[in-house]
């Protein structure tokens, strides 16, 4: 056996390096933790088991384009020409994944840093509390606008493909465009604000959870209830049901008016009261979540 | 030009909602360097650093922090400061090197390089093949040199460690203020929290003193420790004489256990009561089997100076 020749290999210390860049400031400081709070929420560089959860739920909500797309194109030489599984308006209200997915991921991307009292880490950068809930919000916000508008894309691209004439399908309905990304980002918003206030104010993700689906659910219940004993199907109180709130402004944009066969329909100025019930609900949402986070390690 | 102080505060006052006074009119100057903060638990270091990093507003007066008023600019002075506090802070299903690069980006670095400055302090805190791992499996020492990790990570001016040695066992805690004590050479001042007194003689070269939210003494270490001692002298047991002799010489005298005796330096520094313990016992005539000086400690310049307040 030959000894080896040359160096085996060295012990050295790297030591430490100065970093000469600039450093970016509070905008670098919000993007990363907005950045961060994706990440978390989505289970990416963690493990399996978190990831499973969200990308179920986009796999879910995508389910009704693909099988609308599908059955349009199985069936696009046949008299069943023209079948539409799901509308883009009805789509926009596919919100029960979407509410699941905030009931789920709101509460991960907040308790924690209470929990585990790492705000004092946080609030040690060059940031501001305010700057923090904007970060959560929008990250939150963000991932529900993708699962919202994603599937979306699916099924008119998809409808496009599938149609005669896709020049004269992408004319028909190019108001979509626009219609679509709004109401999905004003749902997005909603979801994101109350599920991230909820989740604020409690350390525990389960508690958090619990109180987001309760909040959606039990005044959806409530308002059903109401209407009920009054023998009634629609009148104003129905714009209490925070679950449906940002289906009538989503109905607001597709059709210009609150569906007259929902709950709010019929109702004198509804459309107004609906538009002021959700900026009131997005204010409270935050008014609650700048409180919390007004001083941070207190 | 004069160089820019780490920290300046001008009678500074916090009191909390309910009354509780954690700071009273606290003026100190820290100079750039290792500076030990050192009071019992309650005096308001925490606090102090709190005011420090503008995370709460003083009642009255004011700081800098590396020549930036903190309530006009609280984020360009957390900017240039690490921090690490005392208590756990760790998400635990995160591993310390996602942890450490994600509060790096937080402090201003481009994703790329804090990644990589991530890896390179944790590798400095001696986490180097542990920063995969979930902090959740960490030890108490491990935990202890992430929260240092991520103090560093974005190359602060300042870093400020409440408490770093807090829960370590003898090893991890020289260990600590072995890597605390390389800081300054990287060009990084230090404040370091504790109250464990023995920590900021080993690795500080100045000390501020508080107690109960007020300035008990600050300066450089070696002056401090410079104050006088005491001066031990055995003569055989035969005090008698001698102790009136020092005691007239407006010494103060005890006899110790083994007969000899200790005569407190206070009032005339230690080589004069050195002097004038000599020149008592030749005067007397006396056997000197030993005479020898003692320094103080940081804790006895700590409780003299805070039981004189």
């Amino acid at each position: 056996m030959t000894a080896p020749t040359g160096p085996l290999g060295a012990v050295y210390d790297r030591g430490y390096r100065p970093y000469e860049d600039m450093l970016g400031g509070r905008r670098s400081a919000v993007l990363a933790l907005y950045r961060a709070s994706i990440r978390r929420a989505l289970g990416m560089r963690r493990s399996w088991r978190q990831k499973v959860l969200p990308w179920s739920l986009l796999a879910i909500v995508t389910v009704p384009a693909i099988i609308n797309v599908g059955v349009g194109y199985l069936t696009r030489d046949t008299p069943a020409e023209g079948f539409e599984f799901i509308t883009y308006r009805e789509y926009v209200g596919v919100s029960t994944a979407l509410l699941l997915f905030v009931a789920v991921t709101a509460p991960d991307v907040m308790c924690p840093d209470r929990r585990h009292r790492v705000l004092p880490l946080i609030f040690a950068r060059p940031l501001v509390g305010s700057d923090y809930v904007l970060a959560k919000v929008g990250a939150i916000a963000t991932i529900l606008s993708g699962f919202g508008f994603l599937p979306q894309v699916v099924l008119f691209v998809g409808q496009m493909l599938v149609s005669d004439a896709a020049l004269d399908y992408f004319r028909d309905n190019a108001e979509v465009l626009w219609q679509v990304p709004l109401a999905v980002l004003l749902l997005a918003v909603y979801y994101a604000a109350i599920g991230v206030a909820a989740a604020s104010l409690t350390s525990r993700r389960i508690v958090g959870g619990v109180a987001i689906l309760a909040l959606a659910l039990v005044p959806s219940v409530v308002t059903g209830a109401v209407l009920s004993t009054n023998d009634v199907e629609q009148g104003a109180v129905a714009v209490l049901n925070l679950l449906a709130l940002p289906i009538y402004l989503r109905d607001l944009i597709f059709l210009g008016h609150i569906d007259p066969e929902s709950p709010l329909g019929g109702v004198s100025g509804g459309a107004v009261l609906a538009v002021v019930t959700y900026v009131v609900v997005l204010a409270i949402a935050f008014a609650i979540l700048l409180l919390r986070y007004r001083e941070p390690d207190a | 030009m004069a160089p820019v102080p780490a920290f300046a505060a001008d009678s500074l006052t916090k009191v909390f909602p309910g009354g509780t006074t954690a700071l009273d009119r606290l003026t100190v100057t820290v100079p750039q360097g290792s500076v030990g903060l050192v009071g019992a638990n309650g005096a308001g270091k925490t606090t102090l650093f709190r005011l420090l990093l503008g995370l709460i507003r003083p009642n009255a007066g004011r700081v800098e922090v590396c020549g930036r008023p903190v309530a006009e600019d609280p984020i360009g002075v957390r900017s240039r400061l690490g921090f690490m506090p005392e208590h756990d802070c760790l998400p635990p299903d995160q591993t310390a090197q996602d942890l450490v690069a994600t509060l790096g980006e937080m402090s201003g670095l481009p994703p790329r390089a804090a990644r990589q400055r991530a890896s390179d302090v944790l590798d400095l805190v001696g986490l180097d093949e542990a920063r995969f791992r979930p902090i959740e499996g960490f030890s108490t020492g491990m935990r202890q040199r992430t929260k240092l990790a991520q103090a560093l990570v974005a190359d602060p001016e300042l870093v400020l460690l409440d408490e770093p040695t807090a829960g370590l066992d003898p090893i991890g805690r020289q260990e600590m203020l072995a890597l605390v004590s390389r800081l300054a050479g990287f060009g990084i001042s230090v404040v370091l929290a504790t109250h464990l007194l023995d920590d900021v003689q080993a690795v500080c070269d100045h000390v501020v003193m508080i107690n109960a939210g007020q300035l008990v003494l600050a300066g450089p270490t070696d002056e401090l420790l410079e104050r006088p001692g005491t001066v031990r002298v055995d003569v055989g047991g035969a005090n008698d004489a001698l102790v009136q002799a020092l005691t007239a010489r407006q010494l103060r005298v005890s006899v110790l256990e083994d007969a000899s005796l200790e005569v407190d330096s206070d009032g005339l520094g230690s080589d004069d009561t050195l002097n004038a313990v000599r020149d008592a016992v030749a005067d007397l005539g006396l056997p000197l089997h030993a005479l020898s000086t003692r320094h103080s400690s940081l804790d006895e310049v700590f409780l003299r100076q805070a039981g004189e307040r």
